[in-house]
């Protein structure tokens, strides 16, 4: 890879090209000062060039034949000369250039400026004799381990609990300062563990029962009890595992057979809580069923060879199972990692029938890549196999016990999932520091040690006392600034929205998207859950995504088009309308009774007197199908009611 | 805020629209690289209005007249090059296809673009050319591309608060190709909050800014006014994440303003004078377009008006295409003409970017780029014996045209020159869909280098930020 195209930028070229000695305002440079403390090379410096400047100085870039890959690069300087003169940053031709003061030499050539705070830090850098600490190098991209690690779980005597995430998290809380916060009230607790477990509100019945009960364990034995609702478990979390394995009933490539449904197989999988190394295995390695995935989508016409159908499938495996960005990688050596165009066709190789070219930018190089998965270290797939082979050689390497980023990058989504915000965000840049790595790697552990059953992963997660905080606000901005003080507040996707308001009316109208209930495959009850549903208007509003790309986290946030098909859209009226007119039906007799249903089953609690009062004022003497369309609308738009919190 | 009939965008965009902005953005993919200021060309329009040709309108038969030969038994297919004579406008040297004589009283106001090259996407597939130039990407990719008007909701956002930025009429999402239609009328990674506010039909439009059908306004205030009333008493104020609270509060304050917004009367179409009505009643394309008129007047920022597309419909004739067009001209003429017209005469026209295309075009004989050969093409035999062999019904993308109308450009202008004979393909002035896009964005005040991060990587509003807009355009 020696032949790498050199971008020509032009101020760099310049810059480099200058007698280096003589600089123009080198007699009189009005230079931001040099920062008045020692800094830190991995907390000052680093940044501000991983930031700026590697694009071009590292990683195989050489701009005016300068690197700074490590220390030793930067004192050898560039084609035109040496560009720090260690301990005197006014002397520094590299202070000249980021100081911007000549805007034909100014470094970056593009974009921002570097701020005169951080052209001060680098100057007290060169001028305390550039610090680099050994074993650091610009020259890559951070990479977390792939292998997997014990954790030794602490004896958190601070604590009740016998949850190691608990354990774990009070130390976490130590070094943050934080104290363990109360865990939250039952109803809230049930609130939560019925929509994160079966994406469904308690029912008033259960909730009640649960209530009443003063057993100690009583919260850990209804997570048992609601992971173990295999149908209910699967019509929840298969809308999760549809959205980031691309699975769904319409959308672009089935109008001429370029795609295939796995829902059969998929909601089978979730139901009988498939192993998820053999789950993997089997959509990496084909069954019956499973096809759909590493099929791809294929769009008639065509295709940029960075998505071809085995591309797509390296491109898939790498962030849905590895938190891995191939897409970059699948044009160009990538900027934003280590991962190399060669790489990303070497694990595309195995799902072709036919050698590879490696395509750069669209076009071919002639060469052909090596099959292998990304990290060798844990097996070689023989490119001899024929491709059915190549699949099982592949499935067995990523699903192999010491591949421990094959194991965190699930258990961090299913955290994220549960909790609001990953150990690790972005989900699928699984290279970033998570905010507790004992958890992660504990959680991923755990999952390998338990033949990879991921309903114990939830219940571990379900079960901690992490779960069971007091739930905080965070915006989704600066992820690497997140602190965990308890669980973000969550929106309700548009499946357990549109669940809610079927369960609260019993009502469950829908176009089926997918042929399951015909199939016979759900036995027992017979609802017409919303996954089950094809993408509408309503749902679409609401934040059901297009499938045709990786949705591994969907917005949480309101929007007006979904505000404005809440408020007037005709799918919700109807579904208003005729779950009013049940619950008039079943609850007409007493309109006080069906305040408090509507309440205890929607929010979880018991009404207000003030609520109440408000609610009666509405209603007026009798009951109307109007007026408890109405109130069910009103109680419906609470965020109280549309966030799980 | 707008009680007044010519509302003042101006001081509206001083005073409202970065704070809009702001609140909307939340969770947004950054824009790219946090630091790199991004160099906005000053904005010559404020809304901007697409007219979609949807389904491939022949250039030949409609803004690039060629000689023309009349309909007769037994002609050779080779000779036929526009099934319409030229006719006149009222710039000297621009010829329309007749049908267009609307169009053509009013090119003065406009420029021509006939060297438009669609992209060259292997098989010529309407909806990997619509996604193309819609987007400014071609199909399939690995991050979920966003519309045009997406692009200027998210730059800009709204022009006028009560009035959804991105707005598309016309189109109905569960016709033939559905899926693939839905694949770019979308916001993408922006989120949906920048997606199509969906208006099928023009004609009904005012339902999707009202109550719910049936609910009396009495009854929806009523609603509203209890749900407010919950919401202040509900106690989850007392449990953190304000943030998300806020976010759906705000919402359905937004939605709720929308729909009692002075503005929303403007959905009304039964609200326009009849005379003035009929001017644009030519159907639904010509309903949308005074739609699109009256939007304007309000403050749209992005209209889209289609002619829809579904397959072996509209503008695209697999077969009767001559007759097939006569209808499609009667349908565009007028309202088209008229949209300008208004405009014009409201003082608005200046400030908007009127955009008529294509995806691509068509010809009698040649099926995509000319001397390659595409299987599964049109059946046309050598000899016409039948009327229904009579017009394009291949697809070609070497030519099509594109008509601009106000937004800084250039008033009866001419741009770009085809072939006189087949193929009639670009030979002069070509311009592909990165400088299209580039010329429309900056016209609205968007560099076409715009970007922004995501998945860690720029996505720029052309293709890798390499659109530049055509200068000759503008004057």
């Amino acid at each position: 890879m020696m032949n790498r195209i050199r971008k020509s930028l032009p101020g760099l070229l310049v810059a480099m090209t200058l007698p280096f000695s003589a600089p123009a305002a080198a007699e009189e440079p009005q230079y931001p000062p040099s920062a008045k403390r020692a800094v830190s090379f991995e907390e000052d410096i680093e940044p501000i060039f991983r930031e700026n400047c590697t694009k071009c100085h590292a990683r195989g870039k050489a701009e005016g034949g300068f690197r700074i890959d490590v220390r030793d690069l930067v004192l050898i300087g560039s084609d035109s000369g040496i560009v720090v003169e260690t301990g005197n940053s006014e002397k520094s031709y590299l202070t000249h250039v980021i100081s911007g003061v000549d805007p034909s030499t100014k470094m970056p050539p593009q974009g921002e400026p570097l701020s005169d705070e951080q052209v001060g830090l680098i100057r007290a850098w060169i001028d305390q004799g550039l610090p680099w600490p050994t074993g650091i190098t610009l020259g890559r991209f951070k990479e977390a381990e792939v292998k997997p690690r014990e954790v030794i779980v602490p004896a958190a005597k601070a604590i009740h609990s016998d949850n190691p995430i608990d354990h774990l998290l009070v130390s976490y809380f130590q070094k943050n300062e934080i104290d363990f916060p109360d865990i939250v009230d039952d109803r809230r607790f049930a609130r939560r563990a019925y929509l994160d477990s079966i994406g469904l509100l308690p029912p008033p019945d259960e909730l009640k029962t649960f209530l009443e009960d003063d057993s100690s364990d009583k919260r850990t034995r209804l997570v048992e009890d609601l992971l173990s609702r295999d149908q209910a478990y699967a019509e929840h979390w298969i809308t999760f595992w549809n959205d980031i394995l691309r699975n769904d009933f319409t959308g672009t490539g089935y109008i001429d057979g370029g795609r295939k449904q796995i829902t059969h197989w998929l909601y089978e999988s979730l139901r009988k809580n498939k192993p998820y190394n053999q789950f993997v295995c089997e959509l990496v390695d084909p069954v019956t069923g499973s096809e759909g995935f590493i099929k791809g989508i294929i769009w008639r016409g065509v295709t940029n060879s960075s998505q071809t159908p085995a591309m797509q499938a390296a491109q898939n495996i790498g962030q849905v199972f590895m938190g891995i960005n191939l897409k970059c990688a699948s044009c160009h050596d990538s900027f934003i990692s280590n991962w190399t165009l060669e790489d990303s066709y070497a694990l595309a190789g195995v799902f072709s029938d036919e050698a590879l070219e490696i395509h750069r930018c669209d076009t071919g190089t002639g060469e052909h890549a090596p099959i292998k998965f990304l990290y060798e270290e844990l097996g070689t797939i023989d490119a001899t196999l024929p491709k059915a082979e190549r699949e099982e050689e592949l499935a067995h390497i990523l699903t192999d016990e010491q591949n421990g980023r094959f194991a965190r990058t699930i258990v961090n989504r299913l955290w994220a999932r549960l909790l609001g915000h990953g150990l690790i965000e972005p989900n699928d840049e699984m290279d970033r520091e998570p905010w507790d790595q004992d958890i992660l790697d504990w959680l991923a552990q755990d999952l390998v040690d338990h033949d990879y059953d991921l309903r114990r992963t939830l219940k571990n997660i379900l079960s901690s006392k992490a779960y069971q905080l007091p739930s905080t606000s965070w915006d989704g901005q600066n992820d690497e600034e997140f602190i965990f003080q308890g669980p973000v507040v969550k929106r309700m996707t548009a499946e357990q929205f549109r669940d809610a308001l079927c369960a609260l009316t019993d009502y469950w109208p829908g176009d089926l998207g997918t042929d399951l209930k015909i199939a016979n495959v759900i036995d027992g009850e017979t609802k017409t859950r919303s996954w089950m549903l094809k993408r509408d208007p309503f749902t679409v509003a609401m934040g059901r995504p297009n499938r045709d790309q990786i949705n591994s986290q969907r917005s949480p946030y309101a929007t007006t088009l979904q505000a404005l098909e809440l408020t007037n859209g005709s799918t919700l009226a109807d579904l208003l309308k005729q779950g009013a007119g049940r619950l008039v039906s079943d609850h007409g007799e007493s309109p006080e009774e069906l305040i408090h249903y509507l309440f205890f089953y929607g929010l979880g609690r018991e009404p207000e007197q003030e609520e109440v009062t408000l609610i009666s004022e509405m209603m007026g003497e009798s009951l109307s199908s109007e007026s408890v369309e109405d109130i069910l609308w009103g109680i419906a738009m609470l965020p109280e009611f549309q966030l799980i919190y | 805020m707008n009680s007044h009939n010519h509302w003042n965008r101006r001081n509206f965009l001083k005073s409202a629209s970065a704070a809009t902005l702001a609140t909307l953005a939340s969770n947004s993919p950054r824009e790219a690289f946090g630091n790199a200021p991004i160099d906005s060309p000053p904005a010559l329009a404020d809304t901007m209005i697409v007219l979609w040709m949807g389904g491939g309108m022949a250039h030949t038969e409609t803004f690039d007249p060629k000689r023309y030969t009349p309909y007769e038994k037994g002609l050779g297919s080779d000779q036929v090059l526009s099934t319409f004579p030229a006719i006149d406008t009222c710039v000297d040297n621009i010829k329309l296809s007749e049908g267009l004589e609307k169009i053509g009283s009013v090119m003065d106001r406009g420029t021509l673009i006939r060297s438009y090259k669609a992209g060259d996407l292997g098989f010529i597939l309407h909806s990997r050319h619509q996604f193309q130039w819609h987007t400014g990407y071609a199909p399939p990719l690995t991050v979920s591309a966003p519309h045009i008007g997406a692009w200027v909701a998210k730059v800009l956002g709204p022009n006028n608060p009560d009035v959804p930025a991105f707005i598309d009429i016309g189109q109905r999402l569960d016709v033939g190709e559905g899926e693939e239609l839905k694949a770019f009328h979308q916001a993408g990674f922006f989120g949906s909050e920048y997606g199509p506010f969906m208006i099928p039909y023009p004609e009904d439009a005012m339902k999707r800014v009202q109550p719910p059908e049936g609910m009396a306004p009495s009854r929806f205030q009523n609603r509203e006014k209890l749900f407010r009333k919950l919401m202040e008493n509900s106690p989850i104020g007392e449990f953190g994440s304000s943030y998300h609270k806020e976010s759906l509060a705000r919402s359905m304050d937004k939605a709720h303003r929308l729909l009692n917004s002075p503005a929303s009367k403007a959905f009304d179409l039964s609200l326009e004078p009849k005379e003035s009505y009929e001017k644009y009643n030519t159907g639904r394309f010509g309903l949308g377009c005074l739609l699109a008129r009256r939007l304007t007047e309000v403050g749209a920022r992005f209209i889209e008006v289609t002619t829809e597309y579904v397959p072996f419909e509209g503008w695209d004739t697999h077969e009767n295409g001559h007759s097939r067009l006569v209808g499609m001209k009667e349908l565009i003429d007028g309202p088209v003409s008229q949209l300008v017209l208004d405009l014009e005469e409201k003082g608005l026209l200046d400030r908007t970017l009127i955009v008529l295309a294509s995806e691509f075009s068509r010809d009698m004989l040649v099926e995509g780029k000319p001397d390659l050969i595409v299987k599964g093409q049109v059946e046309q035999p050598d000899v016409i014996e039948e009327e229904k062999f009579y017009g394009m019904h291949r697809h070609f993308t070497d030519a099509g045209s594109v008509l601009l109308f106000g937004g800084g450009i250039k008033k009866g202008y001419l741009h770009g020159v085809t072939a006189e004979e087949r193929p009639c393909k670009t030979l002069e002035g070509e311009i592909r869909i990165e400088e299209l896009h580039a010329s429309l964005y900056t016209s609205m005040g968007i560099s076409p280098m715009h970007k922004f991060e995501i998945e860690q990587r720029p996505f720029y509003a052309t293709k890798d930020g390499k659109g530049k807009a055509v200068k000759e355009l503008f004057g």
